[in-house]
């Protein structure tokens, strides 16, 4: 029996953090290998993932920008005065000097025709074709930015003032830009619902994903485990690789995912400066920040460790060793 | 060292495979187990090794009541056997160093001081010019013996083996039992399971036998 309690001595000689780390470097290097080695299913399942959770990450960058779009707009809300046709110049600077005399007005900008005229030539290119019109066709336009300093509900404030606006003999419409910032938001807002149920969907999609390659990869790999067990493995020392698996699979689904959204971005975000342009707007897409990045990447992290706890955890719940 | 006291084991499917089973085995002791086919010997091995749980009894090994082992507790437990099967169940997506190095790999060991211990194990079953190939590419007896040297390779107290030349000729069987006999001189306690009455009574060890049961 000498040779067994020298055999004792030495296994003592290994710390507990030791054993550890050797078993986590063995299982990280081994679930990659694995990896590497059936690249075909690893792709598969990889694509699956960052498919899946692309569309979520896509839809949260599309929301993030509208809002920003509107952001914008609410500071300034502004109302147009367009003026009827008879009206002229002079009368309706007139008129801009008087309203901004009103309290609830802040500021009036006088817009002439002949002005509106060139800026639209300007933008849309139009310019020769405009100059063979014989008449202007557009009409004088105050731009009226309302004074909202006052606490209340500026929805209503605004409404208030339309109407108030509208009873002058000059003006033959208002608009108010508000209008479509609040729809808008009631768009986004029901964006937003979609945005939370389509998440919760396809993540669990990601979830049933990593569960089920790692309850395959279990299938295919039982001998191995009984044997493991056989010889004096523990649990978690069977659970690590698997784990690892999981978290390799939620990592790099989320890296690849990442690559997509931005590739999408790049491809998108051309023809939105165009359109921006053509609105007179300085509105630019913008990426996923760092925040975002991490956080997209810790969720599918989270997300390949819990699909593969779950799979292990039944498996090993499920079986003894059977030989 | 190993002590059954009035063990049965029925299987959830209501088969009696063990039925007030009573033996005991000293340290150091090397003893045959036979039986015809169907009488429990692999059933016996498995509760030594706590692979199954006994339905009534006790079990002591090693000075301890395994039957009421906590299941946390039982994979150390398992680290001091060794067991050895008809089927080599080796891994066969690895190399025989590989193999042999499983058990070693599993309680956090070093890899230098694996290396030196699978060399060792695998020169006891004079495989160590084998010890990159692939199991697959092995025969028969030399699986066999790369089987034997995992299960050694940790240097356990008590050496289990299920029909260990099941599949091998006379001659490399006989090899085998020798082989489990040095262990046994270097002081671990062996229990054989086997049916290959003349193989085991050339071996002049003692020998139980378990009989058939009818209930």
């Amino acid at each position: 029996m000498t040779n067994v309690t020298k055999t004792n001595q030495r296994a003592r000689q290994y710390s507990f953090f030791d054993a550890w780390w050797q078993h986590v470097r063995a299982a990280m290097a081994f679930s990659l290998k694995r990896l590497w080695f059936n690249p075909l299913s690893t792709w598969i399942t990889l694509a699956a993932i960052a498919i899946a959770l692309s569309l979520p990450a896509g839809l949260h960058l599309f929301l993030k920008n509208l809002q920003t779009l509107t952001d914008d707009k609410r500071q300034v809300p502004t109302v147009s005065l367009f003026l009827k046709q008879s009206v002229t110049a002079q009368q309706a600077e007139d008129r801009a000097a008087l309203l901004s005399e009103l309290n609830d007005i802040d500021k009036v900008v006088f817009v002439s025709k002949e002005d509106a005229l060139k800026k639209f030539g300007e933008i849309t290119g139009f310019g020769e074709t405009l100059e063979t019109l014989d008449d202007n066709p557009l009409p004088h336009v105050l731009v009226v930015t309302p004074n909202l300093t006052m606490t209340g509900e500026m929805d209503a404030q605004i409404r208030k003032l339309v109407r108030q606006l509208k009873n002058y003999p000059e003006v033959d419409s208002v608009q108010a830009d508000i209008e479509w910032v609040q729809r808008l938001h009631a768009i986004i807002l029901i964006a937003q619902r979609i945005l939370y149920v389509v998440s919760a969907l396809l993540l669990l999609t990601v979830l049933l994903v990593v569960g089920n390659t790692i309850r395959l990869d279990i299938e295919n790999r039982k001998e191995e485990i009984d044997v493991t067990r056989f010889i004096g493995a523990t649990r978690a020392y069977i659970r690590r690789p698997f784990i690892f698996g999981g978290l390799w699979y939620g990592l790099f689904g989320g890296i690849i995912s990442l690559v997509i959204v931005h590739f999408a971005l790049l491809f998108l975000l051309p023809p939105i400066n165009r359109l921006s342009t053509l609105y007179g707007s300085h509105f630019t897409l913008s990426g996923l920040d760092f925040k975002m990045t991490f956080l997209i990447l810790l969720i599918s992290s989270l997300l390949g460790i819990v699909g593969a706890w779950l799979a292990v955890g039944q498996h090993l719940r499920k079986t003894e060793v059977v030989l | 060292m190993i002590e059954f006291t009035n063990v049965s084991k029925q299987y959830p499917t209501g088969q009696l495979a063990l039925y007030n089973v009573n033996f005991a085995m000293q340290p150091g002791e090397m003893v045959f187990l036979t039986g015809h086919s169907g009488a429990g010997k692999s059933t016996l091995l498995k509760l030594i090794a706590m692979l199954e749980r006994p339905s009534q009894g006790e079990i002591v090994v090693n000075g301890k009541a395994v039957n009421k082992l906590k299941n946390k507790h039982i994979p150390p437990f398992r680290r001091h056997i060794g067991m050895i099967f008809q089927n080599h169940h080796l891994l066969l997506d690895r190399s025989v160093f590989e193999n042999v190095a499983l058990p070693l790999k599993i309680t956090g060991m070093h890899h230098r001081d694996i290396r030196r211990r699978v060399q060792a194990a695998l020169d006891k079953v004079s495989l160590l010019n084998k010890q990159k190939e692939n199991p697959m590419m092995l025969s028969v007896g030399e699986q066999q013996r790369v089987g034997i040297a995992r299960a050694v390779v940790n240097k356990p107290t008590i050496i289990l083996a299920d029909e260990p030349t099941g599949n091998l000729d006379p001659e490399l069987a006989q090899d085998i039992m020798y082989t489990f006999q040095q262990f046994n001189e270097l002081g671990a306690t062996v229990l054989i399971a086997s049916h290959d009455q003349t193989l085991i009574e050339s071996m002049n060890k003692r020998i139980i036998v378990l009989q058939k049961i009818n209930p």
